[in-house]
């Protein structure tokens, strides 16, 4: 039984029409010619008839947002970058992904290597580098041989290297693979772990798109936010902009995974509701009842059962204080104890945290202790207040994302924590130091 | 043979020499994937190579959870007990492998064969609960798969599918 599937665990959901993955299953993904023969490096080919400024303005005009867990806009990213007098610049692509839950760049990757490097060559003629690096997960053995083979096929083909398909732009692309760090998905601990030392996140600003890799100006953008780039630059970022809400256009990609009958990866606007999302999984097993959907990966929040009927979109989850982040959508069900839930998530990030800054490397020490406290039994009535000053100083003092997020899925359930203790097991003060 | 008469560890270091410090983890990845670990002596050629301090070195190479300075086993269990698996029952498949290698989380067998590892996220939710046995990816097992699966790793013999 190895993960090579017995059925697709990719689709669109129904009624909606696939675009991210549309060729994923459906095409040879070590076949440049197949990829071809699928509308692949027609969206190169018209890139390179009009202006870097003019792609940058579609890309900023479609409303096309990061779809790495920020939602920065993609096409001010770019603008930024093109706009530094300095060269050279870098595309970088961080496919270092990472998050608990979220699996969908993998499955672009290993269905449809290409087309991220038809997006990263369209990125950097847009920009203006020559350069560019694919990072990929350190774990995800196959994305990185057809990323390999496709960036081998398509410099075979003329598609990059010195001047592409014949034009005055040139541009090559590196792979580099992550070797077990979470933090390196932060994208400045990515640029660090390229350039050989430990993979610790840069006080921002300067951001990327100033000095970025080895200093210089870099766009690095997420697997899936590359992926749309193609779709916008031949159909227009009207096309873009139909799909989905006005707030949250185009398509997106769902990992829904957890206690759900048909796990996968789904493809639809950011209009579907949670409910909707595990409906078009088949629902809960058999018997069973959510207990909560953890949105957003550990990073993210858990959004009780009643809230089941909440659009993904931006707006929609801001109002009940969760975010989409990576696309995550973990359901966990009334047979897990969700204190256990907790102590994975807390351990996590205990482990992950790089150890850079304090407020993440004893924070999320503090706060692992505390829920393994409470699994041995023992609960104090100031940890709640004391949980909350962890987690106000690793959102307000971190540098990067790793401790801005590390308290929020944890914060999410304390109030159900808190009230699970209520009236017994209380240690007295003596008792413990923390 | 020791590792500085090693032919490929030495293309290995060929290859990435003029990248310098940019080329040093790739350079502990491949090294360590032909080697199975890093050992101090190749360690202290990399830097060498690469012009990057040993303390550099050896910075980088205890910053990745994948890359190991000291001997692992040739094989290496990793059992994720995330979320996504402990919702669809992880610490079934973690007993199991415990049980089936001898193991306990973090050991290797005596003859080095067999490491087990606790893992976080895998990345292949969709196939909860997972394990990896070195790169390759198995999903969607219940205890006694996960128990098959570690008895023939424990013996050698190539995973079941």
């Amino acid at each position: 039984m190895t993960a090579s599937a017995d059925r697709p665990t990719w689709q669109a959901i129904p009624g909606y029409e696939a675009h991210l993955l549309r060729r994923v299953g459906q095409v040879d993904p070590t076949s440049l010619a197949d990829y071809e023969a699928h509308g692949g490096y027609r969206a190169l080919r018209a890139a390179l008839e009009m202006t870097p400024a003019e792609i940058i303005e579609m890309v900023k005009a479609s409303g096309l947002v990061g779809r790495g867990g920020a939602a920065f806009p993609t096409g001010i990213k770019w603008e930024s970058a093109a706009r530094q007098p300095v060269t050279p610049r870098y595309v970088v692509c961080n496919a270092d992904e990472s998050e608990p839950g979220t699996f969908k760049d993998r499955v672009l990757m290993e269905g449809d290597p290409f087309a991220i490097v038809e997006a990263m060559t369209i990125a950097a003629y847009a920009v203006g580098a020559e350069q560019g690096y694919i990072y990929v997960r350190g774990e995800f053995r196959a994305a990185y041989e057809r990323l390999a083979n496709a960036v081998a096929a398509a410099r075979e083909a003329g598609y990059l290297g010195k001047r592409v398909l014949g034009s005055d732009f040139s541009f090559d692309i590196e792979l580099r693979r992550g070797a077990g760090a979470y933090v390196c998905g932060e994208e400045t601990a990515l640029f660090e772990s390229i350039e050989g030392k430990r993979g610790m996140p840069r006080q921002k600003p300067p951001f990327p798109t100033e000095r970025g890799l080895f200093g210089r100006p870099t766009v690095i953008n997420n697997v899936e936010t590359f992926a749309n780039v193609p779709h916008i630059v031949l159909n227009g970022p009207d096309w873009f902009r139909r799909i989905g809400p006005p707030d949250a256009p185009g398509p997106k990609l769902f990992c829904v995974s957890g206690a759900v009958e048909r796990p996968g990866v789904y493809e639809g606007p950011m209009s579907v509701t949670l409910r909707q999302l595990v409906e078009v999984c088949g629902g809960m097993r058999p018997g069973r009842k959510i207990q909560a959907v953890l949105v957003g990966g550990a990073a993210g929040t858990f959004v009780p059962a009643e809230h089941l009927d909440t659009p993904v979109s931006f707006e929609a989850l801001r109002a009940i204080g969760a975010s989409l982040g990576s696309g995550a959508v973990l359901v966990v069900d009334d047979s897990v104890d969700m204190l256990e839930v907790v102590e994975r998530i807390t351990r996590f990030f205990a482990h992950e945290s790089c150890g850079k800054c304090y407020p993440c490397q004893l924070g999320t020490q503090r706060q692992w202790e505390i829920v393994r406290r409470w699994q041995a039994g023992h609960h104090r009535p100031d940890d709640a207040e004391r949980l909350q000053d962890i987690a106000h100083a690793m959102r307000e003092a971190s540098i990067c994302g790793l401790g801005q997020t590390a308290a929020s899925a944890l914060m999410s359930v304390l109030p159900r924590m808190v009230t699970r203790f209520e009236g017994g097991n209380h240690v007295s003060a003596s008792d413990a130091d923390h | 043979m020791t590792p500085s008469q090693d032919e490929a560890v030495a293309d290995i270091l060929v290859r990435w020499q003029p990248y310098g410090r940019a080329g040093l983890l790739p350079c502990l990845i491949d090294v360590q994937n032909h080697l199975g670990w890093l050992p101090p002596d190749v360690c202290a050629q990399v830097g060498e190579v690469l012009g990057v301090p040993l303390a550099d070195v050896y910075g980088v190479a205890t910053f990745y959870s994948r890359l190991y300075t000291q001997p692992v086993g040739r094989r290496i269990v990793r059992v994720c007990d995330d979320v996504a698996c402990l919702a669809n029952g992880s610490p079934a498949l973690l007993e199991a492998c415990r049980t089936a290698l001898g193991l306990a989380p973090g050991e290797t067998s005596p003859d080095g064969l067999v490491t087990l590892e606790v893992h976080p996220c895998l990345g292949h939710c969709e196939h909860a609960p997972c394990l990896m046995v070195n790169d390759q990816v198995f999903g969607r097992l219940d205890a006694a798969a996960a128990e098959r699966l570690a008895r023939a790793v424990r013996a050698g013999e190539a995973p079941p599918k």
